[in-house]
């Protein structure tokens, strides 16, 4: 016993010797330093969602050093939804965080009940939307048109099949997009409908299916309806869920396929069109920024292509139809200037009939919009009122194949 | 005795060893878990005293991090305490997770429906009783199996886990969904919520009661008794004239109410909503803080203080140092394993081959366990 006492002890002692060293000085350089909170639902293994948080992360660290502005990052990693998030904020606010961002929807709830205590930090809710009528001056929402993106991304679809369509490979009729979705969440509904709209303006006769899996990220379900979309006739597919299974599905089937969050093309080469992304640094970017100098951060923030908030990833030229990169470049050059509006009511039609009057917000805290007319100048206006999607029509063209979720 | 075959080492049941040592071989385990997790803190390049610093002020420096702290304890203790009397009887419940669930339901639905209809007070009283009836049927469903049938328990109670946490996913995307889509149930009234005592929602004073009450209960109560016997021999229960059948079921329902309890102290106290991670895994940690402090409802307080400390000091150390969540898991594993393990040792001794001889003249006579 007293041999073993004091083998513990020899150790403890040699460990702690071992252990003392080096503290390496980081703070007072010339500029502005701040420390920066940042709590994900994931981790950047995801490959999507929290990983495209990640890469923002990144971009605005050097943009802002270019700036004078050295950023201190504090990453919290698989922050649940629940109390646990709560904990995350009060940490990273008590660790001096001037700005805490939370990057899930789920997350706000609890970033709202740590806000208040915090009238100095800044508290930001991505994709969230409470912001505009919690009262408090210090809670932020911010999304990016993401609506855009897809759009453009659906035109390179389009493309696609109308060639397919042209060279005599499939009839008119068969040109039926397959969409995996994660969830029947306006997010979501926003982001397909923009996609098949512009599949649409260059292949008039598309029709879409659309899956939804019942999770934001499951790799297995995600390939599983992909597969069984492609079974029911489906040539092209997209996605709203964070993995790559829906790409790899696509490629082994032999249809098409456009991604979301990352560039796709390294996993499914003879599949993958091109892909859309939200670039968060041009957010974090401004909104650091904004802080550091002593500045007012709009309480909801919501940009498109024209300033870089929505990005696509490269398009994949081998299997693209011949023409997409001037199409693309024309198209995207009409959305920046405001020439072509996404959600053109001319467009598409609900239930046989155009839309002519669309509530954006719910203002009573039934979850059902009652206020802000979204439809105005021949247009539906998707996160015109609020940086978080509204947009949660079914229009005609597309069939959802389930909607239990 | 054949020589040739003598194993190398044998294990032999100890007789009572003296309090003293016995504490020398767990204090003793907890700084050898130290050193191991030291040896793969500075492996990852963090300075392990500085880490376990981090630890120790970040659970406690602060008045925020200590009820944070206190927070994570209390469903850890709740729980700890459900699965006692069980664990006593040698029923295996490890379906904890889907009791504290359902109790979680049954709150939310009160919480939900009921909180514009009435004040705080009996609403939450309504919620606590609803959350440990719920709690208590999911539990009894197992119990009336094994009475009845004999069947596995263990498998029983965890499968039952998976199908109220499939029921509440069914929830949050369906009936009680806030926005559409948004699988999110919106957040509770402020009637529905625990009030804080202290900066922390007042489940604490909850389980600290069922503490005492538990303590009287298993020490002190025909109840216990019967637990304790039926524990160490079904025969003799039997024989006794004691209805096995109705003490398991009665037993269970217990236990699944204060796990019951417990999700609606961890719905209304912590989340002030319903979602599916409610449970968060606490139903089986607390199967360790049962263990750790062998079924002793006072010692539950300490241990699940200690786990909470590691957990809440896991997070700062995340956020200071940079040290990702998945070490702080392991250097927490490491610990829980050495402690539970030097039991091994209080328990049994180790007899190795050459000191055989000796040893056995020594302990004339001692039934020695021939393990090998």
């Amino acid at each position: 016993m007293k041999k073993i006492l004091a083998l513990i002890l020899a150790l403890v002692m040699a460990l702690s010797l071992v252990a003392c060293g080096n503290k390496d000085d980081d703070g007072g350089k010339d500029g502005k330093t701040i420390k920066v909170g940042l709590i994900c639902i994931g981790d950047e293994n995801d490959q999507g969602y929290t990983y495209n948080f990640i890469r923002g992360k990144e971009a605005a660290t050097e943009a802002l050093k270019a700036k004078g502005i050295n950023v201190e990052w504090v990453v919290k990693y698989n922050i649940g939804e629940d109390s646990k998030c709560e904990d995350a904020n009060i940490e990273l606010a008590e660790e001096g965080c001037k700005i805490i961002i939370n990057n899930s929807f789920g997350h706000e709830p609890f970033m709202l009940k740590v806000a208040p205590d915090y009238p100095d930090i800044t508290f930001i809710g991505c994709t969230n939307q409470a912001s505009w009528c919690d009262d408090l001056k210090n809670t932020h929402n911010a999304f990016a048109n993401i609506y855009e993106g897809r759009y453009l991304a659906g035109v390179v679809a389009g493309m696609k099949l109308q060639e397919m369509i042209d060279g005599g490979k499939i009839t008119a009729d068969k040109a039926v997009i397959g969409y995996v979705g994660a969830f029947s969440f306006a997010e979501v509904i926003s982001g397909f409908t923009s996609y098949y709209l512009g599949a649409k303006s260059v292949c008039p006769s598309v029709t879409m299916k659309v899956q939804f899996v019942g999770s934001w990220s499951d790799a297995t379900a995600e390939g599983t309806a992909a597969d069984a979309l492609c079974d029911a006739g489906c040539v092209l597919i997209s996605q709203h869920s964070d993995n790559t299974t829906p790409a790899t599905t696509a490629q082994s089937k032999g249809a098409f396929h456009t991604g979301y969050n990352n560039d796709m093309i390294s996993v499914a080469p003879e599949a993958s069109l091109i892909g859309t992304r939200i670039d968060w640094s041009v957010y974090f970017t401004h909104a650091i920024e904004t802080i550091v100098n002593g500045g007012e951060l709009e309480q909801d923030w919501c940009k498109g292509l024209a300033d870089g908030a929505v990005v696509m990833t490269d398009l994949n030229t081998k299997i693209a139809a011949a023409g997409t990169a001037d199409k693309l470049a024309a198209v995207e050059k009409d959305i920046k200037d405001g020439k072509l509006q996404v959600f053109d009511t001319s467009k598409f039609t609900v239930q046989g009939a155009a839309v002519t009057n669309s509530f954006a917000l719910d203002t009573n805290g039934d979850f059902a919009p009652d206020s802000e007319e979204a439809v105005f100048d021949g247009a539906y206006h998707e996160s015109y009122f609020q940086s978080a999607p509204y947009f949660a029509l079914q229009i005609d063209g597309i069939t959802w194949l389930n909607s239990a979720f | 005795m054949n020589k040739k075959h003598e194993p190398l080492i044998r294990l032999a049941k100890r007789e009572m060893m003296p309090k003293g040592q016995v504490w020398a071989i767990r204090i003793g385990s907890i700084l050898l878990a130290l050193l191991l997790g030291g040896f793969i803190l500075m492996a990852i390049g963090v300075n392990p005293i500085e880490a376990y610093g981090t630890i120790i002020s970040g659970s406690l420096g602060k008045k925020t991090a200590l009820r944070q702290t206190a927070k994570i304890a209390v469903p850890l203790l709740g729980c700890a305490l459900a699965i006692a009397p069980c664990f006593k009887m040698r029923f295996w419940n490890i379906g904890a997770e889907g009791q504290i669930t359902a109790g979680a339901i049954a709150a939310s639905y009160f919480a939900l429906y009921w909180a514009d209809k009435l004040p705080a007070l009996p609403l939450l009283v309504i919620m606590g009783a609803a959350g440990a009836i719920a709690g208590g049927i999911w539990a009894l469903i197992p119990a009336f199996f094994k009475a009845k049938w004999n069947t596995n328990e263990t498998l029983f109670t965890l499968m039952m886990n998976y199908i109220v946490i499939g029921i509440v996913r069914w929830l949050e995307g369906g009936p009680w969904e806030g926005r559409k889509g948004s699988q999110v149930i919106p957040q509770f009234a402020e009637n529905a919520c625990l009030p804080r005592v202290l900066g922390v929602h007042c489940g604490w004073i909850i389980v600290l009661i069922l503490v005492v009450l538990m303590h009287i209960y298993m020490r002190h109560t025909k109840h216990g008794y019967e637990i304790a016997v039926i524990g160490d021999s079904i025969n003799t229960a039997r024989y006794a004239g004691m209805n096995v059948g109705r003490i398991m079921m009665r037993t269970m329902f217990i236990s699944g109410a204060i796990s019951g309890l417990v999700g609606f102290i961890v719905a209304s106290g912590a989340n002030g909503t319903l979602y599916h991670g409610v449970a968060d895994g606490v139903g089986f940690t607390s199967i360790t803080v049962a263990w750790l402090a062998q079924l002793n409802a006072f010692a539950m307080v300490a241990i699940s203080g200690l786990l909470a400390v590691l957990t809440k000091g896991a997070e700062t150390l995340q956020t200071r140092l940079a040290v990702p969540a998945s070490i702080s898991e392991i250097i927490t594993g490491i610990l829980l394993f050495c402690m539970l393990g030097c039991e091994f040792f209080i328990n049994f001794r180790l007899i190795l081959r050459a000191k055989k001889q000796q040893k056995e003249a020594a302990a004339e006579g001692k039934e020695a366990n021939e393990n090998a």
